[in-house]
């Protein structure tokens, strides 16, 4: 007859007292199931939407810190001196935060269109559209005529070439894009940090560019950075210093094709067409075009000897390439969209001054309000539920307990310990407990479910979250120019993520809570047995 | 025969109507292995008291209680309750929503003492042979007679095979036959299990039959 028994024993044959102590539970575990489930709901709604999200952060400038800043400078020089050496993003900060484990890769972009060499056999991939037919007429060498002070027509040829490749550079040795596989390598590699550090001429170019020219790994191609523009013949610039010759080290597929029934097919310049983007390490794509720049330089400081910009230690070199990649922003590639918060707030404190590191989750954030309160008031639901619970329940026990002070005195008599004949009552309790918590499953969770949907609607109906415009982009059409990683996400989204159900992890949740109650319920009366004299109780007895 | 129990200058006392009432005053004694002792005295002359103290259900003021010339203060009140005597009540003092057996289980699982592995068994045993038989074993002891129960209660102070068994007006619910019943039982128990019987009473019909009268007076113990 060990006190399991004994307690059993005591719930099994007291049975009215079972009943009603049973009930009492079985409402508080309705209760409790329907705050919880409701809660769960909201942050498992809130948890999947955002498992959904792309898991980055940006790194950039903080321009609002900035401008707080300067606002405070009262000196012009002092001011002036401040803008021309504006924070700027640093990449030996991302180079740091990628040593992070939970770092997978980072894309520092910069993006440029490029031109085929008239005459190579690279040719670029055809989307036959309207633009594409159209460009002889739109584009080309044209004449410009107008008339001088002199009163006499002065005629001049204009030249414009249409780029037709769009160049896509990082100055990380991988991509998001490859890494979230939208992008899958087919044959060959992507760039490494050497050929970054060293501005290697190495490329990538897209699966349908290398067969319509019948290109492979190893091959090498010849872009044009630029062409001689009028302007640029008197600065001496030609279209040879434009050129610059690529070695193909990988063929990678974007997945995205254009269709002619994308929303803008006919309008896209063929270096809109993501087939024609080729990937190359930023730095290769600045040395690129460095030639031609350091002649506009040469230019322009005999012209302007005194001026401090193009004076050859400030001029743009290898050196200091960083300074004039003027990058914007720089955007992480975490392990988990998940702890992304966790992430910004434990490196944001670690950044230069003036730089920031955003979640991008503003808007995730604002839209999920309405999930928020919810979870807030069904929380709130639990612990008033839980309080009150354990009020009734140690009123109710202390009560029985002196309707059982008899039997604690024949325990104490018998040599129980008072330990053991708190065990019991603890026992007792839990037992009924279960038994109530287990009926209140079922129940519970039917009442959680309509509750939930009711709350959530009553929500949203008088929130103005959902009155917001929501961003929508067209899915048949890759944008070559866009670098936003974040995902968008609607309320929508949100609202078909949330769905109260009663989950094993709640339901031992609740037997979690249901035994805490009981124990907490259980310490006063406990005091009081810890106080009792088995012979003054057997004594009143008698 | 070697001492069981030993009582040194035990002093009890309290306050009553802003007095201190003495209701032992420096009370020796020593009781003996398997006697059947009766504990006599007039109402209030503290004889509840006395069992209450030397079964560790109370706290003496002064004095030391030794059983088997162990110091219980230094042993552990509830170990000597545990596992050194056992007490039967004027109540019985039964769990009610036990049955007959399983209060006497109840008591074999919080002993250390040795017992035989089936309890179950030698607890119908130990039942039937004071005439509770197994049906009536089965039964809630609520539903059981008043000298049913007392012989519950004994069989259950028993059932821990302690040496030393107190008994406060075993017999005072119970009719002249049923008393003389619940004597025998006590007498054989001393006498034939050699256990140590002391049995607090008013009735001359019960101290008569045992082995040993004492008289509480004016707080000591005295032979009669």
């Amino acid at each position: 007859m060990n006190l399991f028994n004994r307690a059993f024993k005591n719930v099994t044959r007291r049975i009215s007292k079972t009943v009603l102590l049973a009930l009492t539970f079985f409402l508080i575990g309705n209760l409790v199931i329907i705050g919880l489930g409701v809660s769960n709901a909201s942050e498992s709604a809130k948890t999947l939407t955002r498992q959904k999200m792309r898991a980055v952060v940006t790194y950039s400038t903080d321009y609002e810190a900035i401008w707080k800043y300067a606002d405070k400078i009262e000196d012009e020089d002092e001011l002036n001196k401040f803008y021309e050496n504006y924070p700027q993003v640093k990449l030996a900060d991302v180079k740091e935060i990628l040593k992070d484990e939970r770092v997978k890769t980072a894309n520092a972009i910069s993006t440029n269109s490029w031109y085929q060499v008239e005459g190579s056999s690279l040719d670029y991939v055809h989307l036959n559209n309207e633009a594409e037919q159209n460009q002889d007429e739109m584009y080309g060498n044209s004449t410009s005529c107008y008339i001088d002070e002199n009163g006499n027509e002065v005629c001049e040829n204009y030249r414009y070439v249409e780029p037709k490749f769009f160049i896509k550079s990082n100055m990380f040795p991988s991509m998001i894009e490859f890494e979230d596989g939208d992008w899958t390598l087919v044959d060959g590699r992507f760039y490494n940090q050497e050929e970054i550090d060293s501005g290697k001429s190495v490329c990538l170019i897209t699966e349908a560019l290398a067969e319509q020219n019948g290109l492979t790994v190893g091959d090498t191609i010849v872009l044009a950075s630029g062409y001689n523009q009028n302007y640029e013949k008197e600065v001496g610039i030609t279209d040879e210093d434009y050129k610059v010759e690529f070695e193909i080290i990988g063929i990678y597929n974007h997945n995205n094709p254009v269709t002619p029934d994308a929303s803008y097919y006919n309008w896209m310049s063929p270096y809109e067409n993501p087939d024609n983007m080729i990937l190359m390490p930023g730095s290769s794509e600045f040395m690129a075009t460095l030639i031609a720049t350091q002649k506009s330089y040469d230019y322009y400081a005999e012209m302007y000897p005194d001026e401090e910009y193009y004076k050859p230690e400030n001029r743009p070199s290898f050196e200091n390439m960083e300074k004039y990649l003027y990058l914007n922003d720089v955007t992480i590639l975490l392990t988990d969209p998940l702890i992304v918060d966790e992430f910004v707030e434990e490196y944001a404190p670690k950044l230069a001054e003036f730089m920031k590191l955003d979640a991008n989750n503003e808007e995730f954030n604002k839209l999920a309000k309405p999930l928020d309160t919810l979870s807030m008031y069904a929380d709130f639901i639990v612990w008033l539920v839980v309080i009150n619970a354990i009020v009734i329940i140690t009123l109710v026990t202390a009560l029985t307990l002196k309707t059982r002070e008899y039997e604690i005195g024949v325990l104490l008599s018998i040599g129980a310990s008072k330990f053991k004949v708190i065990a019991q009552f603890f026992i007792e309790l839990a037992i009924v407990a279960v038994l109530g918590f287990t009926l209140s499953v079922g129940t519970g969770s039917l009442i959680a479910k309509k509750v939930g949907a009711t709350v959530l609607e009553y929500q949203i109906s008088t929130s103005d979250v959902g009155e917001e415009d929501e961003y929508y982009y067209d899915d048949d059409y890759y944008n070559v120019w866009d670098n936003n990683y974040n995902t968008e996400v609607s309320l929508d989204d949100l609202v078909s993520q949330y769905e109260v159900t009663v989950s094993p992890l709640i339901i031992a949740e609740i037997y979690v809570l249901g035994l805490g109650i009981v124990f907490v319920s259980v310490i006063i009366p406990s005091f009081m047995i810890m106080r009792y004299n088995p012979k003054k109780i057997l004594m009143n007895q008698g | 025969m070697s001492e069981i129990l030993k009582l040194e200058n035990i002093n009890y006392s309290y306050i009553d109507g802003g007095y201190e009432r003495q209701i032992l005053k420096d009370l020796s004694y020593t009781f003996e292995e398997g006697k059947f002792y009766t504990i006599l005295g007039p109402s209030g002359s503290g004889k509840t008291t006395l069992l209450s103290i030397i079964a560790g259900l109370d706290s003496a003021k002064s004095g030391e209680i030794y059983f088997k010339g162990t110091n219980v203060n230094e042993s552990g009140v509830f170990q000597y309750r545990r596992n050194g005597i056992s007490i039967v009540f004027q109540q019985y003092n039964l769990i009610s929503y036990l049955t007959a057996v399983e209060n006497v289980l109840l008591a074999m699982s919080e002993t250390d003492n040795e017992l035989p592995k089936d309890r179950k068994n030698v607890a119908y045993n130990l039942l039937e042979r004071f005439g509770i038989v197994k049906t009536k074993a089965d039964r809630l002891v609520t539903q059981l007679s008043g000298g049913e129960q007392q012989r519950v209660a004994i069989a259950r102070a028993l059932s821990t095979n302690v040496d030393l068994i107190f008994a406060d007006e075993p017999t005072g619910n119970l009719d002249t036959a049923t008393e003389k019943e619940i004597i025998d039982i006590f007498k054989s128990l001393a006498h034939e299990y050699g256990k140590t019987i002391i049995v607090v009473t008013h009735s001359d019909a019960v101290s008569e039959m045992s082995d040993q009268r004492v008289l509480l007076k004016d707080g000591i113990l005295e032979k009669l």
